[in-house]
């Protein structure tokens, strides 16, 4: 049997390594809001998912105008990225705008509250949306890659060659902003001390929009990929892959950008690990079906043990 | 005899060392002060004694009990109550609640009692009730009984906080700047009704103040933190005069007080 | 004109006043569900007779046995008169097992501002607790056909349901109620998943939920020999276990129990500081919430007859936070008005929205879409809601009101108090202050065991 697992185990990573890029872009949505303002983005998922559905339209309405066959796939995916990504942050600022920042100074709860109101109001609206225009909300898109490549016993999409690339180019791209850029810095000094900064003459609410659009246009970008990795997408899709994407920044230290990329991974691999051999090694007892809640365990058991994740610091209340 | 010893106690937050080796005794009965410059390390002291951070080594005794390992809670029951140098109040619950919170660990009332309606159960909330109101007349805030914590003034809130600490039943009650944005007149107030708690509730206090008026007028016992190290420990006068106190305070050009 | 409104305002305020004015009104909404059409809405404004009930200046007592009577009597006499007896009795009892969820979920979410998202897991083990040993479930896999267990003992069941419930409660909250408290609301939100997807699972390797088809042939309950299976028969049923929640969360709130959850929304690190321990406070009001919870899914199973995992997904769960946040967090009379409000909405407003959308659509006056058909609206609806009271009504529709005592009282009590506070300390130095000893026996023995609640 370990032979077995042994063999397999080179698939297991690599489709492990993308859905590991998918969870590791979105958790760096959670995270940066969290080290922002402290406050678990509910509708981050939904965003995610908003992305996804955006990219579906787009590559539908261009194979639905006869357009598709004649444009360069490459051109064709980035613009699709780019025009997503732009909605989506701006739908993450206007979310911002609408729902947290007037509740910036209410009790922690509130917030928490509102951010679930509008994850359920975006999935509504796209269901809406989708519903109407394909008569059903379970919506398959078109994929521009998916032949598949064979290395040895190993399969791969090549549209995960895509999904790894864009996202480890997204994620270094934000990595140097954050650390190299004036407004990078103005982020970590918000971070930090929201009044300090807002002393040192950073307009902190644009520094938070600005984050929220960052965050929002990743998830929005890792959405289109996701469509396209998985084809079939719903407007549900956002809450449990955000459940897992907030588990892998938990993981990886709430608030560390890095260790939300770290995470997603770990995740990832984890994740794709009991799904494929969870049924062989308990003897059927436990089939793929349990492997959402194999991601919860493992929050559960970060949040016990390392409650500052792997890469964050511990913090205490000031009393 | 002491009420409080605290000896080779140890803070580290990260690299930055909070508190060094701290000894310290407080003689029951007292009124001791904890000054300092700011960053002292001095409120991370009080939050060592009541349990919200453990020390690193050393050893904190209520009365010969160690208080290591202890949550605060279980501390507060000890016999340690303390107020906060931003005002911790139960905002949203009226003020006879905020004193009746504090004497939780006294009642015994359970669930099954609270719903079967026990008469011993009712008779002990009464008793609560009416030493809760009690407490808030000899604070002077009988006519704020009904208030939200919150809607009351500044001073008031403050007043309200040792009511809270008091319902507890401390032997040891600690006051983090009690006298923190009081006028000179409240500041007055506030010294006489600190000798008046100490002999009527039997009381031994440790406060943290940078009011050096206050401070020399009240502490019969005065210890000194400088960058989490213990560098003067004595009499008021004889802290008034130490160098190594000017220098810690006049060489950095803060307060002078004294 | 001017000098009248005073004197009118004073006899509005005399209990005898209010006492007939309450009578008319009820009578005149019991007769309009009784004789007249449009029964839904004569059906609300009876119940918002008791909300007018609520802020009158009766007794106690008398607010009580009126509202029972209301209820009991009144509604259920008054319905009957139409055709649609059954289905009126149908909405009323879930509504009362919504209203008795909608209290466990205050408890947790308004006294101890703790967010559960996952509060419909407790629901769903209630009923499963009822639905697999009351079918004949069990018998795959306890040897033996002893199931299904007889109708008889559904009483039983429910102090089990109840149990169970509060134990997972506590089993949960013990890993979870260390860490942050925002952290909360997402493993919670985890929680009710995991356990819905266990229960969908659960029919391999070992049969014991019977999966995704559910479990069917539940028995019904027997009282006296009665079998239970008229809308009506639960109506009285749930009203009964509403009456014990409600009373047993207004015994709590106004306890050392209740006040304790309050602090430790308010500021944890000051209730510490005053004694109450955290994680206990913490566990007591979740498994608190969560039996009331599991004790209304012991009785939905057994009203259903037929229970499968997708009645407890996490739009139940946010279905109920909805009504606790629309009412007013902490505020019993909100949440019960939530809980009424919202449980309308779900099961009568929107789907007979829909059917008229589609007898218009049908008769070719509009063209709706179907995707916009209001009971598929729910979503969109509570959310817009809870983003709504979020940012501008976080108190609620009925904010919570805050116990006031009577100065005279209060005076009494103290001087009682102190006259019975005697003991001067042993030794030697006497505090001014009875009741003030340095004994401090309880306060010792709390510390050892930690005060315990």
């Amino acid at each position: 049997m370990i032979a077995q697992t042994l063999q397999s185990l080179p698939q297991v990573l690599v489709d492990g390594v993308t859905l590991g890029a998918v969870y590791a872009t979105v958790a760096i949505g959670y995270t940066m809001v969290y080290g922002i303002l402290e406050l678990i983005n509910f509708a981050h998922g939904e965003i995610f998912m908003s992305g996804a559905f955006i990219g579906t339209a787009i590559l539908l309405v261009l194979n639905g105008a006869g357009w598709l066959a004649h444009l360069p796939k490459l051109l064709v995916l980035l613009l699709t990225l780019l025009v997503a990504m732009a909605l989506t942050g701006l739908l993450g600022m206007g979310i911002e705008r609408v729902a947290y920042r007037p509740l910036r100074h209410a009790p922690r709860l509130i917030p928490l509250i509102s951010a679930i109101g509008v994850s359920f109001v975006l999935q509504d609206v796209v269901r809406f949306i989708a519903e109407w225009r394909t008569g059903n909300y379970i919506v398959t898109g078109v994929t521009l890659y998916g032949s598949e490549v064979n290395f040895g016993s190993i399969t791969v999409k090549s549209n995960a060659l895509f999904v790894l690339g864009a996202a480890v180019v997204m994620m270094a791209g934000l990595d140097l902003f954050v650390r190299k850029t004036k407004w990078g810095t103005a982020m970590r000094a918000v971070a930090q001390d929201k009044d300090t900064a807002a002393l040192m003459s950073i307009n902190v609410n644009r520094v938070i929009a600005l984050t929220f659009f960052m965050g929002s246009a990743l998830g929005g970008a890792t959405g289109v990929l996701f469509a396209q990795q998985y084809g079939t997408i719903d407007p549900y899709i956002g809450f449990i892959l955000g459940l897992k994407a907030f588990t892998a920044a938990v993981l990886g230290g709430i608030g560390n950008i890095r260790g939300a990329m770290f995470g997603g991974f770990v995740l990832g691999i984890l994740e794709m690990f009991a799904s494929a051999e969870l049924g062989p090694l308990t003897g059927g007892v436990l089939g793929a079906e349990y492997k959402d809640v194999f991601a919860f365990i493992i929050l559960i058991a970060v949040l016990l043990f390392k409650p500052e994740g792997l890469f964050g610091q511990a913090v205490k209340e000031k009393v | 005899m002491n009420v409080l010893e605290v000896s080779g106690v140890h803070k580290q937050f990260g690299g930055l060392v909070a508190l060094d080796d701290v000894n310290f005794q407080v003689r029951k009965g007292s009124v001791t002060a904890v000054i300092g410059p700011n960053g002292a390390g001095k409120t991370t002291f009080f939050n060592l004694i009541t349990g919200v951070y453990q020390p690193d080594r050393g050893d904190i005794r209520l009365e010969g009990k160690p208080l290591v390992g202890l949550r605060p809670d279980q501390v507060a029951m000890l016999g340690i109550a303390r107020t906060f140098q931003n005002i911790r109040l139960f905002a949203d619950l009226p003020v006879l609640d905020n004193v009746l919170v504090a004497m939780h660990g006294r009642l015994s009332a359970r669930i099954p009692g609270i719903l079967l309606g026990r008469r011993q159960i009712r008779q002990e909330e009464r008793r609560a009730i009416g030493e809760a109101y009690w407490l808030l007349e000899y604070m002077g805030l009988a006519p704020y009984a009904n208030e939200i914590a919150k809607n009351l003034p500044y001073g008031t809130q403050r007043r309200l906080e040792i009511a809270r600490a008091l319902a507890t039943h401390p032997k040891l009650l600690l006051l983090d700047e009690p006298a923190a944005g009081m006028s000179p007149r409240e500041t007055r107030e506030l010294t006489e009704m600190i000798h008046r708690l100490r002999e009527d509730f039997g009381l031994t206090v440790v406060l943290i103040e940078h009011d050096m008026k206050l401070v020399m007028n009240i502490s019969e016992h005065i210890l000194v933190l400088d960058y989490g190290r213990a560098i003067a420990e004595g009499p008021p006068e004889e802290i008034r005069n130490n160098p190594r106190v000017i220098e810690a305070y006049l060489g950095r050009g803060a307060v002078s007080g004294a | 004109m001017k000098d009248r409104m005073p004197r009118l305002r004073a006899r509005l305020r005399q209990p005898r006043t209010q006492a007939m004015l309450l009578a008319a009104y009820t009578a005149l909404s019991a007769a309009g569900l009784a004789f007249g059409g449009l029964s839904i809405l004569w059906f609300l404004l009876l119940l918002v007779s008791l909300l007018l009930l609520y802020y009158s200046d009766l007794p106690r007592m008398v607010k009580w046995v009126w509202a029972g009577v209301v209820v009991a009597v009144l509604l259920p006499v008054c319905a009957s008169n139409g055709s649609s007896y059954e289905s009126f009795m149908e909405v009323a009892t879930q509504m009362g097992i919504f209203v008795a969820m909608a209290l466990g979920l205050n408890v947790v979410v308004g006294f101890a501002g703790l967010l559960d998202l996952g509060f419909i897991a407790f629901f769903a083990l209630g009923a499963y607790t009822y639905a697999i040993f009351f079918s004949d479930q069990a018998n795959h896999f306890i040897a033996g056909h002893h199931f299904p267990l007889s109708g008889d003992l559904f009483w039983l069941c429910l102090p089990v349901g109840l149990f169970v419930a509060a134990l997972f409660g506590v089993l949960l909250g013990l890993p979870v109620l260390r860490v942050k408290g925002d952290y909360l609301a997402i493993v919670t939100l985890g929680f009710g998943e995991i356990i819905r997807i266990i229960f969908n699972n659960l029919d391999k390797p070992v049969n014991i939920t019977n999966g995704a088809i559910g479990i069917s042939s539940v028995q019904a309950p027997r009282f006296f020999g009665i079998s239970l299976s008229f809308p009506h028969q639960f109506y009285y049923l749930v009203l009964v276990l509403l009456a014990i929640v409600l009373y047993a969360v207004q015994r709590l709130e106004h306890s050392r129990v209740g006040r304790a959850w309050k602090a430790v929304r308010e500021d944890e690190i000051a209730a510490q500081a005053m004694g109450v321990p955290l994680v206990r406070t913490k566990l007591v009001a979740f498994a608190v919430g969560a039996s009331f919870s599991g004790l209304m899914g012991v009785v939905f199973a057994a009203k259903q007859a037929f229970i499968d995992p997708t009645s407890f997904t996490m739009l139940e769960s946010i279905t109920i936070l909805v009504m606790v946040i629309l009412g007013g967090m902490g505020s019993l009379p909100g949440v019960v008005v939530g809980a009424c409000l919202v449980t309308l909405l779900n099961i009568q407003l929107m789907p007979e929205l829909t059917n008229w959308l589609n007898t218009l659509t049908t008769a070719g006056v509009i063209n709706f879409p179907s995707a916009l058909s209001p009971s598929k609206m729910q979503r969109l609806i509570f959310g817009i809601i809870l983003i709504l009271f979020a940012v501008f009504r976080p108190q609620g529709m009925i904010p919570a009101k805050t116990r006031r005592y009577d100065d005279a009282v209060l005076s009494r009590l103290a001087a009682e108090w102190r006259e019975t506070a005697g003991g001067a300390r042993r030794d030697g130095a006497h505090p001014a202050v009875p009741g003030y000893t340095s004994g401090h026996a309880a306060g010792q023995e709390g510390a050892k065991e930690g005060a315990s609640l």
